[in-house]
This record gives C-alpha cells, sequence and structure tokens, in this order.
C-alpha cells in the first residue's frame, strides 16, 4: 500500500500513527527513496475523489503533513513553486481541505522565501476564491488560513501593499474577507494583522469600512470559558482591538461619534472601554485631527468627571483630558490654547459656587490639565488665578475660601510635582500671584478661627507646596511662611478640635527640605528660645522637643539638631534639671539617630556623642544611675554602632572593656549590675560576634544569670537581665561547646531546675531556652531543656505557666540586624513539642493544673502564626474553648489572646469552628457581659467574633441562635464602655441582617 | 445625565470640618512619639512584672455616658441615598441637631434622644426615606431605654408636617419596614455604617 493509502486509513482512528507515517514519507523523500512526483501522483486518486469530499481534504492534508515534516533543501525551488501552484489551483475549484492546503503554504513557505509573484498570487487566490471566511464552519480551518494570512502581510509587507496600490478593490475584498469572525483566537489574529493595512497603507478611501470592520466588535463582552486552554482573555482582545481603533487618524470621523455616543452607555464596563479607547486614540492619531475633536471630547469627558458615577471613571477621563493637553503642549499654541480657553471658563464657572461636589471636580479637572507640562500650567493660572483671588477676596464666608484654596492647592500642587521632574522651569507665571497666595494663607493661619481646620490645613498645604517650588517665592515670602507655620508649632496649644500642630510640623518637615538654610536662621533658633535649660512648663517644653526632634530627619538639618540637643542636655544636667526633662531631651537624641542619620555617616557621631553620654550617664556613681537613661544611651549607642565593621567596633569594644568589666566584676553588688544591665543589653546588641572574646561572655553569663536567680519577682529591671541572658545565650555562646559553656556559667537547665523550681529558676531556664530556640543550632540540648520546662507545668503553680509566655514573645533586641541568630523554624519547633504535650496533659481532671495548662498553651498559642495552628486547630479547639471558661481576674490576657484565635478560625476556616457554634456562641455570649469579671478588651473582641459567625458559617447553621444572641446584646448595647458599645452595634446589625430575605417575623 | 436628582450639586463638608471623639474629648491622652523609641513600660521577658496601668479607655472602673457625639457617629456614616456620600459631609445631620434628654423624673429610667434632619434642600423628596434610615439605625444600634425622636428640622422642608407625623408613628414606621423596596433602600444606606 502506498503511504497515502495507510495515511487515509489510519488518520479518523489514530492521528498520531497517521501523523507517524506523513513524517515518514517525509524522511523517504529526504533520502530519495521516494520521490516528490510519485508522491503526488499516488495522492490523485483520492485527491480528486468527485464523490468523496471527506476523502479530498484528507488527502490534502497528508500533503499538509508531510511538507510540515520536511527538512530544509529536500525540494528545489522549482518543486515548491509547483506546489504552490497546485494547492491554488485546487483552492480555484476545490475548498476541501482549506485549512490543510494554508497550512502546506505554510510549510512551503517556511522552506524558501517566496518571489513577488507567489506571495501575490496566494493572497489573491484566497481573497478571490475563499471569500467570505465565514462560510467554513471549521475554526481550526479558518485558524489556519488568519495565520497564512498575517505571514504574508507580517513578511511581505510591500509586495502586499502593491496589491493595494494597483487595485483599488482589492482592500474592500480584503475587508469583507474576514467579516463575521466570531472566535476569539481567530480575531486575535485578524485584530493584529488589520494594523498593517491600518497603519502603513494609504486607506482613506476605504477608512470607514475598514474601521467599521473592527468596530463592530466593540464593546468585547466576551467572556473566555471556565478553563479555557487557549488562555484568551477579554482584556487581550480588548487591547488589541484598541489598538486597531487607534492606528489611523483617518478613523477619526467615524470612532469619536460613535464612541462618544457608546459613553451614553449603562454600562460601566462599556464606559470604561470607551474611555480607554479615547486614551488611546488621543495618542494614537496626529495632532491635526486632535485638534478637531478637542472640545467635543471635552464636553463629552466633562460629565463622567462633574457628576461621578464611578471613581475610576472620573480617572479615566481625566486621564483622557491629560492625554489631549499633552499632545498638544508638544506643538502649537493655537489648537492648545482653543481646548483650554472653554475648560478654564467652566471650571472658573464652577468654582463660583465652592466648595460643592462639582467644584472639587473642577479643581481635580485643572489639576490634570496642568500636571502635563509648564505651559499648560502656566495657562492655567493665568486663566484661573485672577477670578479665584478676586472671589476670595469678595467672600466673608470661610466655607467658601476654603473650597477656593483647595483648587488653587491643586494648581500649585501640580507646579510643585512639575518641578521636580522639569529642571529649571519657569516659573514667571506662578510667581505673579505667589505674594497674592503667601498672605491668603498666612492670614488663613493666623487670623481664622482656629476652629475652621479644614480652612487652616489647606493653607497648610499651600505654603508647603509654594515654597517646594524652586525660585517660586522671593526670600521675604519664604521667611513669612516659615515663621508663620514655626509660630503655630511653638505657640498654638489647642487640645482637640482645632489642634493643627502635628501637620504643621510634618508641613514644616517638608519645608525644611526645600528650604534649609532658612530653617537655620529663623526656625532653629525660635525653637531654642522656647527650649530652657530647666524648665517650668513641662509638658510644653515636651511639645517644642517633639516637634524640634523631628527636624533632624532633614539630611541637611540633622547635625544643627542634634548638636543642639546634646548642649541642651548638657546645660540641664549642670543645672539638674528634672530627670523627665533630662530623659526627653535624651528620647530627642535617640529619635534624631534613629530616624535622622544615614547609615554610613553614623561612625562620626560615636566619639562626639556616644562616648560623653556613657560617661555621663552609665559611668556615674550607682546613686546617681538610673536605668531608665541607661536604656535610651544603650539605644543611641546601639543605633550608632550597630552598622559599623568590625575594625570600629573593636576598637571601641576594647576601649571599653576595662571599665566595665570593673562594673560587672563578681566583687561588685547585684545592684550595680542591675542598674546598668539597660545599656549593657543594647551594647551587646550591637556588637558584631566576632570582636567579642568568649571568656568575658562566661562571666558576663555567671554574673547575669545570679543577679537573675537573686532578684525578687517582678522586681525592676528584672526582665531585662532575662533579655540579657537571651541575647548572650543566643549570640555569643558557640554552638558547638553551647553545652559546656553553659554547664562552666552554671545554666544548665536540667540542672537548675533539679535544684531549685523557684518562679526565679524557671525565668532563667525560659530565657537560656528562647536564646537556643532562636539560634536554632543544638537541636537535641534545646529538646531536652524545652521538656524539662514542660515537666514543671504538672508540678508547678500559676506563675510558672504564666512564665511560659516568654519563650516565643518578640523582643526587639534578638534581631538580625542586630547580629543575632534567628532560626527560621523555631516557631514550629516549639509548636511540634510543647502544645501535642499540653492538649494531651490538660484533660487532667484537677482544676488548678488543668487552668495552668490552659494558661500555658495560649502564652505559646498567642505569638505563633495562624499558619503554624492550623492544621491541628481540631485538636487545639476543645482547650481553646476551655480558655473561654477561665474566669479570675488574672486570666483576662488568657481569654483575649484564645478569642484573637477564634477571630483569625472564622475567617480563615469557618468549617472547623461549624460543629462547636453552639459552644462557641453560649462561650462568647458569656464572654461579652461585664458582670463576670470580663475585661473591656475581652468584651470587645468577643463581639468581634460573634459578629463574624453571621457571616462566615452557614445560615441555617446560625439562625436557630439568631433570637437568643440579638435579645442578650440588648444588653451589651448599654455596655460601660464605649468601644464594647461600638462593636455591639455591629455584631447586632450582623445578626439582624440574617432576617433579610425571609418573611418570618422574629 | 443625573438630572433625575433633587439635588444634583450639594455643598460637601471636609472631613476634618466634622466632629469626632477625638476632637470633643481632649482628655484622651495623647501619645508622644518619643514614647514608641524606648517603650518603657513593655517587657516581654517578664511577664510577673507588676502591671502597667493600661490605657484609660479600657480601665473599667468608670463609666462613659452614651453622649450627643456616640449618637452622631452611629448617624454620620449613613450613606444619602442619592450622592455616594454620608449624611455627616452632607451636613443633613450634625452634632448640634442631636439632644439627649435625661428621664423625667428619677424613678423613670427611659431617656430620650432627639435627632433633627436638614435635607440638602427644601424640596427633597427623599425626606422621608432619610429619616427612617436613621431612625431604624438608631432603634437598632441603642439600648432600649432611649426613646428615639426623629424630626425634620424647622423650616427646612416644605413636606416637614407631613414627615415628622410619619416617623413619629410607631405603627407607620413599622408598616414601612415590611415594604421590601423600601427595606432595600435603607439597608443600601445602612451599608455603609462601619
Amino acid at each position: 500500500m502506498s503511504d497515502v493509502q495507510l495515511y487515509l486509513l489510519e488518520v479518523d482512528k489514530h492521528k498520531a500513527e497517521a501523523s507517524k507515517i506523513a513524517s515518514q514519507s517525509a524522511s523517504r523523500l529526504e533520502t530519495k527513496q521516494l520521490k516528490l512526483i510519485d508522491l503526488v501522483t499516488s495522492l490523485e486518486p483520492y485527491i480528486n475523489n468527485r464523490d468523496d469530499a471527506s476523502l479530498r481534504a484528507k488527502s490534502v492534508a497528508y500533503l499538509a503533513e508531510v511538507l510540515s515534516h520536511i527538512a530544509h533543501k529536500v525540494l528545489s525551488l522549482q518543486e515548491r513553486r509547483l506546489l504552490v501552484d497546485f494547492i491554488l489551483g485546487r483552492l480555484e475549484g476545490d475548498h476541501e481541505g482549506l485549512g490543510a492546503s494554508a497550512r502546506a503554504l505554510i510549510s512551503l513557505e517556511a522552506l524558501g522565501n517566496w518571489d513577488t509573484d507567489t506571495a501575490q498570487k496566494v493572497m489573491r487566490t484566497f481573497i478571490d476564491y475563499t471569500s467570505p471566511l465565514r462560510q467554513f464552519k471549521l475554526q481550526t480551518e479558518r485558524y489556519a488560513v488568519a495565520q497564512l494570512i498575517d505571514l504574508l502581510l507580517a513578511k511581505y509587507r510591500t509586495v502586499i501593499r502593491q496589491l493595494h496600490d494597483d487595485d483599488h478593490e482589492f482592500l474592500p475584498a480584503f475587508i469583507s474577507y474576514f467579516e463575521g469572525e466570531k472566535d476569539p483566537r481567530n480575531l486575535m489574529i485578524i485584530f493584529s494583522m488589520l494594523q498593517v493595512p491600518m497603519a502603513e497603507w494609504d486607506v482613506r478611501a476605504h477608512a470607514q469600512d475598514l474601521f467599521e470592520s473592527v468596530f463592530n466588535y466593540f464593546p468585547i463582552t466576551f467572556k473566555p470559558p471556565p478553563d479555557d486552554p487557549y488562555g484568551i482573555s477579554a482584556q487581550d482582545l480588548k487591547d488589541r482591538l484598541r489598538d486597531c481603533i487607534a492606528a489611523n487618524s483617518d478613523f477619526a470621523p467615524y470612532a469619536f461619534p460613535q464612541l462618544l455616543d457608546k459613553l451614553d452607555s449603562t454600562s460601566i464596563n462599556t464606559k470604561r472601554d470607551v474611555l480607554q479607547a479615547i486614551q488611546e486614540c488621543v495618542v494614537g492619531y496626529e495632532v491635526q485631527t486632535i485638534n478637531l475633536y478637542s472640545v467635543t471630547l471635552w464636553d463629552a469627558l466633562k460629565f463622567e468627571i462633574l457628576n461621578v458615577q464611578e471613581e475610576d471613571l472620573a480617572q479615566e477621563a481625566l486621564r483622557a483630558l491629560s492625554l489631549i493637553a499633552a499632545k498638544f503642549a508638544q506643538t502649537s499654541e493655537g489648537p492648545l490654547n482653543a481646548f483650554l480657553r472653554p475648560i478654564i471658563k467652566e471650571c472658573n464657572e464652577h468654582l463660583e459656587d465652592a466648595p460643592t461636589k462639582q467644584s472639587e471636580a473642577a479643581s481635580r479637572i485643572l489639576h490634570a490639565i496642568s500636571i502635563t507640562a509648564p505651559i499648560i500650567a502656566d495657562t492655567v493660572i493665568q486663566g484661573a488665578f485672577p477670578l479665584l483671588f478676586k472671589m476670595y477676596h469678595g467672600t466673608e464666608s470661610i466655607t467658601k475660601r476654603r473650597g477656593l484654596l483647595e483648587a488653587a492647592n491643586q494648581v500649585i500642587g501640580a507646579y510643585s510635582k512639575l518641578d521636580k521632574v522639569e529642571f529649571g522651569m519657569n516659573v514667571e507665571a506662578l510667581a505673579a500671584f505667589s505674594e497674592t497666595a503667601v498672605a491668603a494663607m498666612v492670614r488663613a493661619l493666623v487670623a481664622a478661627p482656629k476652629h475652621e481646620v479644614s480652612f487652616r490645613l489647606s493653607a497648610l498645604t499651600g505654603l508647603a507646596q509654594l515654597i517646594s517650588v524652586q525660585k517660586a517665592l522671593p526670600s521675604s515670602q519664604i521667611e513669612l511662611a516659615v515663621t508663620t507655620v514655626t509660630d503655630i508649632i511653638i505657640h498654638e496649644h489647642i487640645e482637640g478640635h482645632g489642634n493643627i500642630r502635628p501637620q504643621a510640623i510634618k508641613t514644616l518637615v517638608d519645608m525644611a527640605h526645600a528650604v534649609p538654610q532658612v530653617l537655620q536662621e529663623r526656625a532653629i533658633p525660635a525653637f531654642m528660645v522656647e527650649l530652657p535649660d530647666v524648665p517650668d512648663d513641662l509638658s510644653r517644653s515636651e511639645h517644642v522637643l517633639e516637634a524640634f526632634a523631628q527636624l533632624a530627619t532633614e539630611k541637611q538639618l540633622f547635625h544643627t539638631t542634634i548638636l543642639r540637643l546634646k548642649g541642651k542636655l548638657e546645660a540641664a544636667r549642670r543645672q539638674d534639671a528634672p530627670a523627665t526633662y533630662q530623659r526627653s531631651l535624651l528620647l530627642a537624641l535617640l529619635y534624631g539617630f534613629t530616624f535622622g542619620e544615614p547609615i554610613p555617616a553614623r561612625a562620626d557621631c560615636y566619639r562626639p556623642y556616644a562616648i560623653p553620654l556613657v560617661d555621663e550617664f552609665v559611668r556615674c556613681h550607682l546613686a546617681r544611675r538610673d536605668p531608665a537613661m541607661c536604656e535610651i544611651v544603650g539605644r543611641i549607642c546601639n543605633s550608632i554602632l550597630r552598622p559599623q565593621g568590625v575594625h570600629f567596633q573593636s576598637g571601641v569594644y576594647h576601649k571599653d572593656l576595662s571599665w566595665m568589666s570593673q562594673e560587672t566584676a563578681t566583687q561588685t553588688s547585684v545592684e550595680n549590675l542591675r542598674s546598668i544591665t539597660p545599656y549593657l543589653l543594647f551594647y551587646y546588641a550591637a556588637l558584631r560576634v566576632e570582636v567579642v572574646e568568649a571568656e568575658d561572655i562566661v562571666a558576663l553569663l555567671q554574673k547575669t544569670s545570679a543577679a537573675a536567680l537573686d532578684a525578687g519577682v517582678g522586681t525592676n529591671g528584672h526582665g531585662m537581665t532575662l533579655r540579657l541572658l537571651s541575647l548572650l545565650v543566643n549570640k555569643f555562646v558557640n554552638p558547638k561547646t553551647m553545652q559546656v559553656t553553659l554547664e562552666a556559667a552554671k545554666l544548665d537547665v536540667d540542672a537548675l531546675l533539679t535544684k531549685d523550681c523557684s518562679v526565679n529558676a524557671i525565668g532563667v531556664g525560659c530565657a537560656i531556652v528562647k536564646g537556643l530556640l532562636l539560634q536554632g543550632k543544638s537541636a537535641a540540648l534545646t529538646t531536652k531543656y524545652l521538656q524539662a520546662l514542660l515537666d514543671q507545668l504538672t508540678a508547678g503553680n500559676r506563675e510558672v505557666a504564666m512564665r511560659f509566655t516568654t519563650l516565643l514573645a518578640p523582643d526587639d533586641v534578638l534581631t538580625k540586624e542586630n547580629h543575632c541568630l534567628i532560626s527560621n523554624l523555631y516557631k514550629q519547633k516549639v509548636f511540634t513539642q510543647a502544645v501535642p504535650f499540653i492538649t494531651n496533659s490538660v484533660r487532667n481532671p484537677d482544676a488548678q493544673k488543668k487552668s495552668n495548662y490552659l494558661v500555658a498553651l495560649s502564652g505559646i498559642l498567642r505569638w505563633l502564626p495562624y499558619s503554624i495552628m492550623e492544621p491541628s486547630l481540631p485538636i487545639l479547639l476543645p482547650p481553646l474553648l476551655q480558655t473561654l471558661d477561665l474566669d479570675t481576674s488574672a486570666d483576662q490576657e488568657v481569654k483575649a489572646s484564645g478569642l484573637t484565635i477564634f477571630e483569625s478560625m472564622l475567617m480563615h476556616d469557618p468549617s472547623v469552628v461549624a460543629e462547636h457554634t453552639a459552644s462557641l456562641v453560649t462561650r462568647l455570649l458569656n464572654c461579652t457581659t461585664a458582670e463576670a469579671g470580663n475585661h473591656a478588651n475581652v468584651r470587645a473582641k468577643a463581639l468581634q467574633c460573634l459578629a463574624l459567625i453571621p457571616r462566615q458559617l452557614k445560615r441555617e447553621a446560625v439562625v436557630p441562635y439568631r433570637r437568643q444572641v440579638v435579645k442578650r446584646l440588648l444588653a451589651c448595647l448599654d455596655d460601660a464602655k464605649r468601644i464594647v458599645r461600638a462593636e455591639a452595634v455591629k455584631c447586632r446589625t450582623a445578626w439582624l441582617a440574617l432576617d433579610e430575605g425571609t418573611d418570618d417575623a422574629d | 445625565m443625573e438630572a433625575d436628582k433633587d439635588n444634583a450639586n450639594p455643598t460637601i463638608l471636609n472631613p476634618s470640618d466634622l466632629p469626632s471623639r477625638r476632637r470633643s474629648a481632649p482628655t484622651a491622652k495623647r501619645v508622644g512619639i518619643f514614647e514608641a523609641l524606648a517603650p518603657a513600660n513593655i517587657s516581654p521577658a517578664d511577664p510577673l512584672a507588676p502591671p502597667v496601668a493600661s490605657d484609660s479607655t479600657l480601665s473599667d472602673d468608670e463609666r462613659e455616658e452614651i453622649d450627643e457625639q456616640e449618637v452622631y457617629d452611629l448617624i454620620s456614616t449613613i450613606s444619602d441615598p442619592e450622592h455616594p456620600l454620608s449624611l455627616g459631609s452632607l451636613g443633613v445631620v450634625t452634632l448640634d441637631d442631636i439632644a439627649i434628654i435625661p428621664p423625667a423624673s428619677p424613678r423613670s429610667r427611659i431617656s430620650s434622644v432627639r435627632v433633627l434632619i436638614t435635607p440638602t434642600t427644601s424640596a427633597c423628596s427623599l425626606t422621608t426615606v432619610i429619616g427612617l434610615g436613621v431612625k431604624v439605625r438608631l432603634l437598632n444600634a441603642l439600648p432600649p431605654r432611649f426613646r428615639v425622636d426623629v424630626r425634620i428640622k424647622e423650616g427646612t422642608s416644605r413636606t416637614a408636617d407631613e414627615v415628622n407625623k410619619q416617623l413619629g408613628d410607631k405603627e407607620r414606621v413599622a408598616a414601612a419596614m415590611e415594604n421590601r423596596s423600601l427595606v432595600n433602600v435603607v439597608n443600601n444606606m445602612l451599608a455603609t455604617c462601619a
């Protein structure tokens, strides 16, 4: 049997087998076992079979498949040309196998480029003999043809274009060829190929037909079927269609009227598509064309902004306006002015009755067009500001003035943004109004009643924006603005409504960036006057200090600010100012170092700032040492020292070693160590591991643990000592010698707990385990120690249980920034070891022991990310429900954290909660009553959880509780605390909403 | 295009001019920017440390009475049925027009809340619906010891008497809330209440 016979036998049943046969034919052609002429002859009886159309189609498919497998240079030019002629010749009389013919031609083209004649002939044959394409029902057939024509347009541009140039009947035939295509896959190709004639050919005579052929598809409403294997989205089609619409200026007379007509559609999606298409057209069409339609477009687009229907539509419309403006800004003034004139006129009209919805929209419009180019901003200012300020001065109404000022700010804001991108912008137009504007704004700040908050805030914004435009203001105006704002910060002390200090401070910091020199000369001295060495009115000075410290965040003022603060602190210290004032000054310095200084420059600050502070506050006599101050000094040192390299740190450390080892030596008192611990904590946190000597650490560990074991529970600074222990263990003890080192420092947790199971010992044990856990290196040792702690739960008292929360509590000292070792899995580790142990033991019938386990469990769970708990929820749920039953006042914390977990559960896994609905609802309701001793935050949290139930669980599961819940919540509406009442209202609304859609009157 | 609205271009108040709790209760403790830098009272390592005096709003010893501001907060976030704006920012409800009247005699527990509504135009046809929304919100959100009295501010609406009669009549309010389409409008208005 010949190959074609075999192929025809297989093709319907085994596609793959058929394909193999075709590929074998191809390789036999290559090896010359088969001659092309024989192959074609063998097709003869089938390809010309009069009676069986499908047989004809299949035999063409065979030919196409053979050609697709054939390698280069197997067929001669002559042979290829013959084949092309053969295929085209067939098509003229017989449409069967259209897709296969197209595929065969694509394969042939891939084997060697076509000459002009061939390319043109292929195109003509398809257009002349197979039009319209929609007569072919199979998408795959049409798809192959579309691909072929796309190929011709892409590779033979001039040749195909020649067809159009020579024959003006060609384009109409070409356009109508694809008419009626509906398949998205084919449309993607057709839209893309149509862009070639649209963009490159002279289509003026047929512009309308060409335009309509694509616009018929607008707006695209295609919804891809679920699991669409082709992955074509509506957005893909919209994008290509939009490119077509915007491809040629000649489309404008048809595009704009039809688009604007569709803008009146009631469908938001259609309007969105229209607005985006208009934007694309504005970008794509020529300036002269846009000029013809600019005013028409404005008249239509403005409605979307003035009567906002959907915010995103308004934004699209604004964008379209900006694009039009930008288009004109690049070229001549005439069209630009013709476009801007009606806009400014209409905006002015709307501003007349400011502040309304439409005056607000008008200022948005002015902003959107101003921001496109300096020349437009100038025109807007010249067109709008004279009238705006005339109205401003012509009214006494502060509300109106506020509305006008807001509009002015929009335009000035555009200038300010332009100024940052347009280097050396000419700001004359703005400068002409600067005096009027500054005067109005300063007057608003100084003279307006203080309760007119929005008015004064607008004035602040305006001043900051004006100053940020370089050269817009003369220096006298800048000084006036800076002084006015500084005065507000220093002298206004309004509590509650009318307090604009926070915004004023922010404005001043913004100004600092633009005009640091003026602040140096005007603002900083003014602040210093208000900061006495020894304050009479402490709270007032602290207010000023807070504002002043924020100036340090501006790079150019950083050094001046901290230098002044340091000087002030020295003076205050000398004159024995109150400790709280000294503390505030220290905090101000810390603020400066934390937010102000770029890291590389910090090294220079260590000697002049950190060392004197340490000498003054830390290395002083015990009686003069205040742990709170030590902590802040420690934090300042930490922020300067932490980013420095080993070399720098090493120098610092070796200098400090001698006095520090004295302070921490064994003969000095525990008191002494405890007072200096806050400093040590942050100092050691800053150091890199390789800087520190191992022996020093062992000594320090011994001393610190002694202090921790000795201290009474809850004494001041006990927490700091424990944190230092965790830090030292985590950072400086080598994991390889961990056990040896801990034993040497008498800190082996096992030994510690067998000797003494006091609360202090447990505290030290937890601190050690915490250091180890975070380090994540000594797994066996950590497991052993953690188990030792867990064993204490059975024997111990409540305080032991409460300690467990420290294991996972976050600590801002134990971080990677502080060069600590932080394992990613430490939370997971605690969860997998401790939680099963506790959930098993919690079934203990002894009430006291049971509550201990619950307390420990919640102490651990409250710090765990929800994702870790998620797989174990069914096991955790029963004990968590029991934590809600705990009722001593000491358990409020436990309850609150339990409620937080229920909140997450209801949000993420309502199905887990569903089977416990009854017990959960009852318990939550019990948590909402103040009589049961529940704290306000517990009551509020319980109400939040309760509110989630009707939203997250199935309606039928919840409805039975509705009556009971709604009734019990009435009492919560009268709760003593406002936040609880607010939650009660939300919760009750959620439950009342259950009624909707049903007719049962409840 | 939106000419069917009774008032297509209403005046809007700036959010920073609306009354709020933060403004009217200046006694609330201000948290300084420095406090966050060195949290003095939090020591994560020592849960047994003496408890720190917690935020005043959470300590249970004193009762915060329901006041005008609280009523304002309940109703100012209701949306206007014609604009996507809140009744507060349109000035339909204002703090000054809310009054809480304590029980008439020491033996009575019943207080009243009186809310006066100012329609955006005197011919606003949706005044009744707005009044109904406010009334429903307060009936659901206030404890039962409050009597809720919602009326139109004198001289602001041509239909004030008619509307007041409707809003004051328990039966008619209940009947209105049986009307499916009216319930939907009211629910949409209340959907923005946080």
